[in-house]
């Protein structure tokens, strides 16, 4: 039987590391109100700027705009090589969060090896960049404290070189990856093709009669700018919901850490009043056999 | 009398969403309206004032720095980058909308020498007001 010492020391041990994981929990829960209420407000104007793009890009596909030929709304046929952004927190201990954002990227990174097509790995976020480098996946470039706390004129500036290469056809395609706010519980991951606009949801419906007129001097202008502000908010919408997901993902990963460490505890004080009683027992019998034998 | 329905959305959040008669929006090509059953379009917009004529016939005025709009049949979708609506309860109120106001203006770099007139209609809007 162990030590009561030991298990003394063992139960102390464990319940700092109790009050260590309940303290990450309480802040993760802080944090996450306010990234939650962020991503929240912004989701509204996400969805509603996808609505847009998928009506016009539709409209293109349908063809009731006459003579538009911008890049970002084609379909690329047999794509040389596309960009994959992908999204992780900057620091680990919230679960699997990192490591599913992490398995669809090498997913995805799979599918297009088989087709023979390049992919260029754009990270954000210390956990994800780390990963690739010590399974020595190259990475085209990486930007490490972004995802902790997403910038509007950094994400701006970072999938701006993916849309500058896309325009001037160096690349082919764009997909975001990330790990995105679902509820306090759940996170869930989103693998977005952001460009070419996919128009294939979007049904060409005879109703909808109208056509689409783009009013200014020139279309490819009007397209261009709304592409930009598009994948740009794409973007930074993917930064400020992985965060509110770290966060609930966080927080979920020491709520159960706090409950294994409660029950750890109790686990060792049982065994150590065990011991204890055991302890006295054999002092017990030591005294009376010492009783009985000076009779 | 036909309304439209008029959703105007920030990052930040919704500005307005509601019914309205007509809208005037100001374009890249210049300002134009929309009525009710007004075709197809989408357009950008530069920063201006988008004026709102609601069913009692008030009007209501925001400050936008720059948009995208959507408008089909039934409704007209107002995306903005930063907005300001100039509307309050009380003087004070519409002082502080119109205070932002300004700030945002300001905030927009490429000196425009249209803003000079977004400044004083912003001005006469808060004056309408109060």
């Amino acid at each position: 039987m162990a030590n009561l010492k030991d298990i003394q020391r063992q139960i102390k041990s464990v319940s700092n590391t109790q009050k260590t994981t309940r303290a990450m929990k309480l802040v993760s829960t802080a944090k996450l109100r306010r990234a939650e209420e962020l991503a929240r407000r912004s989701r509204l104007y996400a969805d509603k700027m996808n609505q847009v793009i998928a009506e016009i890009a539709g409209r293109i596909k349908c063809n009731k705009i006459g003579g538009i030929d911008n890049r970002s709304f084609c379909k690329i046929e047999n794509p040389a090589m596309v960009d994959i952004v992908f999204v992780t927190a900057d620091k680990g201990l919230c679960g699997g969060f990192n490591i599913q954002t992490i398995k669809a990227v090498k997913k995805l990174l799979k599918e297009y090896q088989e087709q023979n097509v390049k992919v260029r790995l754009r990270g954000i976020g210390k956990k994800g960049v780390e990963f690739f480098k010590y399974n020595e996946v190259e990475l085209f470039d990486s930007v490490t404290d972004l995802s902790s706390k997403p910038d509007k004129s950094r994400a701006d500036e970072f999938i701006m070189t993916s849309i500058e290469d896309y325009k001037d056809g160096k690349i082919d395609g764009l997909h975001i990856v990330y790990n995105g706010f679902k509820n306090m519980m759940t996170q869930e991951l989103h693998t977005m093709k952001v460009l070419p606009v996919d128009a294939e949801q979007y049904e060409c419906n005879e109703t909808q009669n109208s056509v689409l007129e783009i009013e200014a001097q020139d279309e490819e202008h009007m397209l261009n700018s709304l592409v930009d502000r598009y994948v740009e908010y794409a973007m930074y919408y993917a930064l400020i919901d992985s965060v509110a997901a770290e966060h609930s993902a966080r927080m979920q990963a020491m709520d159960t850490a706090t409950n294994n460490a409660k029950d750890m505890v109790k686990g060792l004080k049982v065994q150590f009043n065990k011991a204890r009683q055991a302890a006295i027992t054999t002092e017990l019998i030591e005294i009376i056999s010492g009783v009985e034998s000076m009779k | 009398m036909d309304t439209l329905k008029l959703e105007i959305l920030t990052p930040n959040g919704e500005i307005f969403n509601g019914e309205a008669v007509s809208v005037t929006l100001p374009g890249e090509e210049g300002e134009f309206g929309v009525l009710a059953n007004h075709s197809s379009l989408s357009t950008l917009l530069e920063a201006g004032v988008i004026d709102i004529e609601k069913e009692d016939k008030s009007v209501e005025s925001i400050l936008i720095n720059w948009g995208v709009v959507n408008v089909d049949e039934e409704k007209v979708i107002v995306l903005v980058e930063g907005a300001v609506a100039i509307r309050g309860e009380s003087e004070s109120a519409i002082a502080a909308a119109l205070d932002d106001a300004k700030e945002l203006i300001n905030s927009i770099a490429d000196s425009n020498p249209a803003i000079a007139a977004v400044s004083a209609r912003i001005e006469s809007a808060a004056q309408r007001l109060i």
